[in-house]
C-alpha cells in the first residue's frame, strides 16, 4: 500500500514539474508587465530600473530556478501588479474558491441525485428523457448568460437574493446554482449509468428475491454502489468548477482564484499566473491522489494494475 | 446521507430568510466600481486611477475645488507663492493636522513624501517630469516647504494638487521609516478624513471615518467601502437592491435607470476619445496630410455620439483637444475646425493623394476603463473607413498589448485610441507633452518639429498670456495637420441610490469628490 | 492452435462496430429531435450564403437595436432585429452556425485525433513510454482550459484559429486517458496476443485491432464534447478571448448582447437560443450514443 501511494505521489509530482516549465514559459509569453506598471512618460532608464527592481532583468534560466526553488518552500515571489507576496493573494482568494466549489458541488449533487436515480429507475420512459434534458440544460447555456439573467431577474427585479459578494450565505445561492447546474449533466450521467449497471447486478436481484422493498433496493443498495464513479471523478469536477468559476466569479464579483488568474493574465503578472496554475493543479492532483489511494485501500487489485 | 441533507436544508433555510438588505439611514457609503486599476494602496506605486479611495485616506499638499482648480481650502497648504524668478515655490502648511497615527503633519513629512514620489521606485504619472524639474526641497520651518526648480515654472502647484496624479499626497515619514514600504503598502496611514480598515484584493477596500477632519468636519458616513464589481448587470442589481450607493454605469444604461428614478450624475466631457496612428509615418499613407484629413471626414461623429454612445457624447474636432483647458487658454473651436461628415470629399482626397484604390490599415480594438463601448466603437470606425475604400483589419487585443506595439513602434500606421481624461491647462500640457512631443518619447504620436518647439517653451514660461498663445498654437496645428482622429467628448454617468444626498461629483479625474457627500460642514 | 496459418485479420474480435449496434429496442429509439436539430443547423451552416438575408457584417448605426419583426417597431427588413451596430441578427445567427459549429467540430476532431494517438501509443508500449506520456497528460489536464486560451489571446490576440488551438491543446488529454485505459484492457485479450505471435507489426495492431475497438468510445466522447467546446468558446468571448467580432460567432454575440438583456433582449436571446438547441442536441445525442454503443463508459 505504501509503495502504491509513493508511486502515485511521484507521478503527481512529475506532472507538476512538467507544469512548472509550461506555466513559466506561457506566463512570459503574455508580454511586458511594465506596460501596465509604468506611466506613459517613463524613460528608458525608468524601464531598466523597474526591471531590476522587479527581478525581470535576470536570465530566464535564473528566473526559472529561483521560481522553482522558492515555490518548493511555499514562496511564489511578489506580485508585479499588487506588489505583495503572491502567497498573500492566494490566501485571500483560495478559501473563497473552495467554498464556492463546495457549494456548487452540493447543489449539483442535490440535483443530480434525484434526476439520476429517476432516470435509471424509469429508464427509456419520458421521465428518463425529461430528467436528462433538465440535467443537460445547465450545460447547454453559457454560464455567464445564465448568471446575468439570474442577477437581473432574481437579484435586481425580484430582489430575493444578493447579486454579489461573498459575505453572507445568501450570496452563495446564485453563483453556486449557476456553477452547480453546469456540472449536473456529467454527474447525473455517471449516476444513471452506475445505477443501471447495479440494478442489473446479481446482488441487487438477490436483494429483490429476498423481498427487500423496491425503494430500499434503489436507495440503499443501488445508490451506494452507483456513487463510486461520482467520487472517482471528484478531481475532474473540481478542475471544471475552477475553470468555469473564472466566468462566474467575474459576474458575481466573487473574489476567488479564477478572477485572480484573469487579472494576473491581463496584467502580465507572471508570479501570480504561475502560482494560480500550480495551486489549482496541485489541488486537482491531491484530490485524484486521495481518490486513487482510497480505491487502492478498498480494492487491493488496483495497487498492482498501475 | 441524512446529515448531509439536514445540513443542506439548514443552509437553504438560512439563505431564504435573508431578504434584501435594508438601506434605511445606514451610516455607511458603498461605491461599486468596474475597475480598481492596480489596487495598490501606496500612492507612489499606483498611478492616478486609484485616487477614488486614496483621496479619502490622504491629504494633498494642494487641494482643489470640485471642478479641479487649485484651492487654499482643500489641501495641506493654506497658501503658496513663487519667488520673483518663479524658481522657488513656498508652501505654507496648515497647522494641527494629524496623521491617523496621531503625529502632526510637518514640513519634513512633505519633503519626505515629495522625494519619495519622484524617487526611482515611483510609478506615478508625473514622477518623471517632476524629477527633471525639481532641484531641491527645503524645510525652513515646520510649517513651511520650499520647492526649488531648475527652471522657472508655473506648473508646480497643479502637479502637486489633487487635480492630477498622486504625487502631492502627503505620507507620514516616521511611520514609513519605522515600518518600511511593505507594511505601509498593506496598512497605509495618511491624514485624510478616512482611515484604512481592510483590503481584500479583487473584492473591496474598506475605510472608516476619523472623529473629525478639517476638510469635512465630522464625517457623515462611519464607513466607506469601495467594491470591485466588473459586470455592469451586477452593479445595477446591487444599486436596485440598495446594497450600493454609487456605481459607474454605461452610457447605454442611463435611460433605463433614469426611468426607474435613480439619480444619474453625469460628468460632462469627462474624456476626449481620440484615435491616432502609430509612428513612424515614413512610407505610410498617413504621411500624406490629405489622407489624414480624409480619414477624419469619413466619420459621422454625430451619428456615433447618438448611437454607440447613446447620446451621451458630443463630437470632437481637435486631436487631444482637452476642452476644460480651452477657457483658461483662450482657445476656441471655430466652425471652420469642424469636420463635416463628407465621405465623397474623403474619397476625393484619397484619390488626390494617390490612394484612389484605397489602402490597408490595421485598427486595434480594445476596451478601456470608462470605455465599455471600446470594441464596438472600433468596429463602427472600421465601418466608416471601409465605406471610403480603406481596407480595415480589426485587431482585437487588450490595452497593454496595444501599448507595447505603440511604444515599440512595432506596427507603424496602425490605429489605436484612448479616452483621455479631460483636465485644465496645466494638466493638458502634461498630457500633450507626453503624446505630442517627439524628443525621446516612445508615447509620441505626432512628431512635428514646430509643435516640439512650442512645447519646449511652455514649462519655462511664467507669463500666462504667452503660455496661452503657445498652447493655442499647439492646438491649432494639431487640428490643421490632422494629427489623429478626434472623435467625441464622452459624458460619464454615475448612478446613485435614491437616498443619496446632494452631491457634486466634480470634474477631478479619477476622483469622485466624496468630500461633499461625507461633509457635515 | 493453427497459429502459422491464421492471418491476424481473421482474429478480429467481435467488437460492436458502429453499424452493428444492438437492435433498437425500447429506449433505443433514434433521437429524432436531436438529429433533426443538428441536421438543421448543419444545413443552415452549409447554406449560409444562400439563406442569409443580409451581409452579417454590414453595419447601419441608424438601425441599431431594431426589435424583431413582431414587435410594433420591428420591420421585415430585419426579421430577428439588429444588434448595437445595426447588423442583421438573423444573418448573424445563420453565419454564426457555420462559425460556431466549425469551431466545435474542428476542435474536437483535432483533440480526439491527437489524444487517441497518444492513448494508443501509451497503452500499446506501456512501461516508460506510457509513464512519460501519462505525466504529460496529467499536466495538461490540470491546466485550466480557459486560462490557456486567455494567455494565448493576450499573447497573439484572439482569433478563430487560436481559440480552436487553445481548447484542443487541453482537450486531447481526456481522449488520451480514456483510450489508453481501453487499450490496456484490450492488450490483455487473446486476440492481441495472437496477432503478436502471428508477427503483426505494432502499426498494424494499433490501427487494425486497437483503434477500431476504441472507436465507439471516441464517437461518444466527440459528440458529447462538441457542445462543451461551443460553450467554452462562448465563455471565452465573455472574457474577451473568444472568436472576435465582426466574425459572427454565437458566443461573442451573446457576450456583446449581455449588457442589453433588459433594453434589447433579442440581441443575446437568439444566438443564446441557437447555442442552447445545438448543444442540447449534441449532448442528448451523445447520451443516446453512449447508451447504445458503450454503456459502461464512465465520462463526464
Amino acid at each position: 500500500m505504501l509503495r502504491f501511494v509513493l508511486a502515485r505521489l511521484v507521478q503527481s509530482l512529475a506532472a507538476l514539474a512538467i507544469l512548472t516549465v509550461v506555466v513559466f514559459v506561457l506566463a512570459r509569453a503574455t508580454g511586458d508587465p511594465l506596460q501596465l506598471i509604468l506611466p506613459m512618460s517613463a524613460s528608458e532608464e525608468d524601464y531598466a530600473n523597474a526591471r531590476q527592481y522587479l527581478g525581470l532583468d535576470r536570465s530566464y534560466v535564473e528566473q526559472y530556478l529561483s521560481f522553482v526553488g522558492k515555490a518548493l518552500t511555499g514562496d511564489f515571489g511578489n506580485s508585479l501588479r499588487a506588489r505583495r507576496p503572491v502567497i498573500e493573494l492566494i490566501r485571500d482568494r483560495l478559501p473563497n474558491s473552495l467554498k464556492l466549489a463546495a457549494f456548487a458541488m452540493t447543489v449539483s449533487l442535490l440535483m443530480a441525485f434525484p434526476l439520476g436515480v429517476l432516470a435509471a429507475v424509469r429508464k427509456g420512459t419520458a421521465i428518463d428523457r425529461a430528467a436528462q434534458v433538465i440535467a443537460v440544460l445547465g450545460q447547454s447555456l453559457p454560464t455567464f448568460w445564465v448568471a446575468i439573467v439570474l442577477i437581473e431577474v432574481v437579484a435586481g427585479r425580484l430582489q430575493w437574493l444578493p447579486a454579489a459578494g461573498s459575505e453572507r450565505l445568501a450570496s452563495y445561492v446564485l453563483p453556486g446554482f449557476t456553477l452547480g447546474w453546469f456540472v449536473v449533466a456529467g454527474m447525473m450521467r455517471l449516476l444513471r449509468s452506475g445505477m443501471l449497471e447495479v440494478l442489473d447486478s446479481e446482488y441487487v436481484k438477490l436483494a429483490r428475491v429476498k423481498g427487500v422493498a423496491e425503494h430500499r433496493v434503489v436507495w440503499l443498495h443501488a445508490l451506494k454502489n452507483a456513487l463510486i464513479p461520482v467520487v472517482t471523478f471528484a478531481g475532474i469536477y473540481f478542475s471544471i468548477l475552477v475553470t468555469t468559476a473564472i466566468v462566474v466569479e467575474t459576474v458575481f464579483a466573487w473574489p476567488g482564484l479564477g478572477r485572480l488568474a484573469y487579472e494576473a493574465i491581463t496584467s502580465r503578472d507572471f508570479p501570480v499566473i504561475q502560482a494560480v496554475v500550480l495551486t489549482t493543479a496541485a489541488i486537482v492532483a491531491l484530490v485524484n491522489l486521495s481518490v486513487d489511494c482510497l480505491y487502492a485501500f478498498i480494492d487491493p487489485r488496483i495497487r498492482y494494475a498501475g | 446521507m441524512k446529515t448531509t441533507l439536514a445540513l443542506v436544508a439548514a443552509l437553504l433555510s438560512l439563505t431564504l430568510v435573508t431578504g434584501p438588505a435594508g438601506a434605511q439611514g445606514k451610516p455607511e457609503l458603498t461605491v461599486a466600481l468596474s475597475s480598481f486599476s492596480t489596487e495598490v494602496l501606496d500612492p507612489v506605486l499606483g498611478g492616478h486611477i486609484v485616487k477614488y479611495y486614496l483621496s479619502l485616506m490622504f491629504d494633498y499638499l494642494v487641494g482643489v475645488t470640485p471642478d479641479g482648480q487649485p484651492s487654499k481650502d482643500g489641501g495641506l497648504a493654506t497658501r503658496w507663492e513663487p519667488s520673483q524668478d518663479h524658481r522657488r515655490w513656498t508652501f505654507h502648511l496648515r497647522r494641527g493636522v494629524k496623521f491617523h497615527t496621531g503625529e502632526e503633519v510637518t514640513a519634513e513629512d512633505v519633503k519626505f513624501s515629495l522625494q519619495r514620489a519622484i524617487g526611482k521606485r515611483s510609478t506615478t504619472g508625473y514622477a518623471g517630469p517632476l524629477r527633471t524639474l525639481i532641484q531641491d526641497i527645503e524645510t525652513p520651518a515646520p510649517d513651511r516647504v520650499v520647492i526649488v526648480t531648475k527652471e522657472p515654472t508655473l506648473i508646480i502647484p497643479t502637479y502637486l494638487s489633487r487635480s492630477l496624479s498622486t504625487e502631492g499626497m502627503i505620507l507620514p515619514k516616521k511611520y514609513l521609516e519605522a515600518n518600511g514600504d511593505d507594511v505601509f503598502a498593506r496598512k497605509p496611514v495618511g491624514s485624510g478624513p478616512y482611515r484604512f480598515v481592510e483590503q481584500v484584493t479583487g473584492s473591496h477596500i474598506k475605510l472608516t471615518a476619523v472623529d473629525s477632519h478639517w476638510r469635512i468636519g465630522a464625517p457623515k458616513y462611519k464607513t466607506v467601502t469601495f467594491k470591485l464589481v466588473p459586470e455592469e448587470t451586477t452593479r445595477v442589481a446591487l444599486l436596485r437592491r440598495g446594497e450600493v450607493d454609487i456605481a459607474d454605469v454605461s452610457r447605454d444604461r442611463v435611460a433605463e435607470l433614469e426611468r426607474e428614478g435613480f439619480p444619474i450624475h453625469m460628468r460632462r466631457e469627462e474624456a476626449v476619445l481620440t484615435m491616432w496612428w502609430i509612428l513612424p509615418r515614413d512610407n505610410q499613407p498617413t504621411k500624406d496630410k490629405r489622407v489624414r484629413e480624409a480619414l477624419n471626414l469619413a466619420v459621422d461623429r454625430s451619428e456615433l455620439a447618438q448611437s454607440i454612445f447613446a447620446g451621451k457624447a458630443e463630437p470632437a474636432f481637435v486631436p487631444m483637444g482637452l476642452s476644460w483647458s480651452y477657457r483658461d487658454l483662450g482657445f476656441k473651436v471655430t466652425p471652420e475646425m469642424h469636420y463635416p461628415y463628407d465621405p465623397a470629399r474623403a474619397k476625393a482626397l484619397l484619390a488626390e493623394a494617390g490612394y484612389g484604390g484605397g489602402f490597408s490599415m490595421d485598427v486595434y480594438a480594445y476596451q478601456l476603463p470608462g470605455l465599455p463601448e471600446g470594441r464596438a466603437f472600433a468596429e463602427a470606425m472600421a465601418g466608416y473607413w471601409q465605406k471610403i475604400g480603406v481596407k480595415i483589419k480589426l485587431i482585437p487585443v487588450d490595452y497593454p498589448a496595444f501599448r507595447k506595439n505603440w511604444f515599440d513602434r512595432a506596427t507603424p500606421g496602425a490605429v489605436g485610441y484612448y479616452n483621455i481624461a479631460n483636465r485644465d491647462w496645466i494638466g493638458t500640457y502634461a498630457l500633450i507633452e507626453k503624446m505630442a512631443y517627439s524628443k525621446s518619447k516612445a508615447s509620441d504620436v505626432v512628431n512635428d518639429p514646430e509643435i516640439d518647439g512650442m512645447l519646449e517653451q511652455v514649462p519655462r514660461q511664467t507669463d500666462k498670456e504667452k503660455i496661452g498663445v503657445l498652447m493655442r498654437n499647439v492646438y491649432t496645428r494639431l487640428r490643421s495637420e490632422h494629427y489623429g482622429v478626434p472623435v467625441v467628448y464622452l459624458h460619464s454617468p454615475y448612478a446613485a441610490s435614491k437616498k443619496l444626498g446632494k452631491w457634486t461629483i466634480g470634474t477631478v479625474m479619477y476622483d469622485f469628490f466624496i468630500d461633499e457627500l461625507a461633509s457635515s460642514k | 492452435m493453427p497459429a502459422e496459418s491464421t492471418v491476424p485479420d481473421a482474429l478480429a474480435p467481435p467488437f460492436p462496430a458502429l453499424g452493428a449496434a444492438p437492435p433498437l429496442g425500447r429506449g433505443r429509439r433514434l433521437p429524432f429531435l436531436s438529429l433533426t436539430i443538428i441536421g438543421g443547423f448543419v444545413l443552415v451552416a452549409l447554406l449560409a450564403d444562400v439563406l442569409s438575408p443580409a451581409d452579417p457584417e454590414a453595419q447601419s448605426l441608424r438601425a441599431r437595436f431594431t426589435p424583431p419583426v413582431w414587435d410594433a417597431r420591428g420591420t421585415w427588413a430585419h426579421v430577428l432585429g439588429t444588434d448595437r451596430l445595426g447588423r442583421d441578427l438573423l444573418a448573424r445567427v445563420i453565419w454564426g452556425a457555420r462559425v460556431s459549429l466549425m469551431a466545435g467540430v474542428l476542435t474536437v476532431l483535432l483533440a480526439s485525433a491527437f489524444g487517441a494517438a497518444v492513448g494508443l501509443v501509451a497503452g500499446y508500449y506501456r512501461g516508460r513510454v506510457d509513464a512519460a506520456l501519462m505525466r504529460v497528460t496529467d499536466a495538461t489536464m490540470s491546466f485550466p482550459v480557459i486560462l490557456l486560451a486567455l494567455i494565448l489571446a493576450v499573447t497573439v490576440g484572439p482569433s478563430f484559429t487560436n481559440v480552436v488551438i487553445a481548447i484542443a491543446v487541453i482537450l486531447w488529454a481526456r481522449y488520451a486517458r480514456v483510450v489508453r485505459g481501453q487499450v490496456l484492457t484490450l492488450m490483455e485479450l487473446d486476440f492481441i496476443t495472437q496477432a503478436r505471435i502471428a508477427g503483426a507489426s505494432a502499426w498494424r495492431i494499433i490501427t487494425r485491432h486497437l483503434l477500431p475497438n476504441t472507436l465507439n468510445t471516441l464517437v461518444v466522447l466527440i459528440t458529447l464534447q462538441i457542445g462543451y467546446v461551443i460553450i467554452v468558446e462562448a465563455s471565452l468571448s465573455f472574457l474577451g478571448a473568444g472568436i472576435p467580432p465582426p466574425t459572427p460567432a454565437w458566443g461573442s454575440m451573446i457576450a456583446e448582447g449581455r449588457d442589453f438583456v433588459t433594453s434589447a433582449w433579442w440581441v443575446s436571446f437568439f444566438p443564446g437560443l441557437a447555442i442552447l438547441l445545438v448543444v442540447l442536441a449534441f449532448n442528448l445525442l451523445g447520451d443516446w450514443l453512449r447508451d447504445t454503443l458503450d454503456p459502461k463508459l464512465r465520462q463526464l
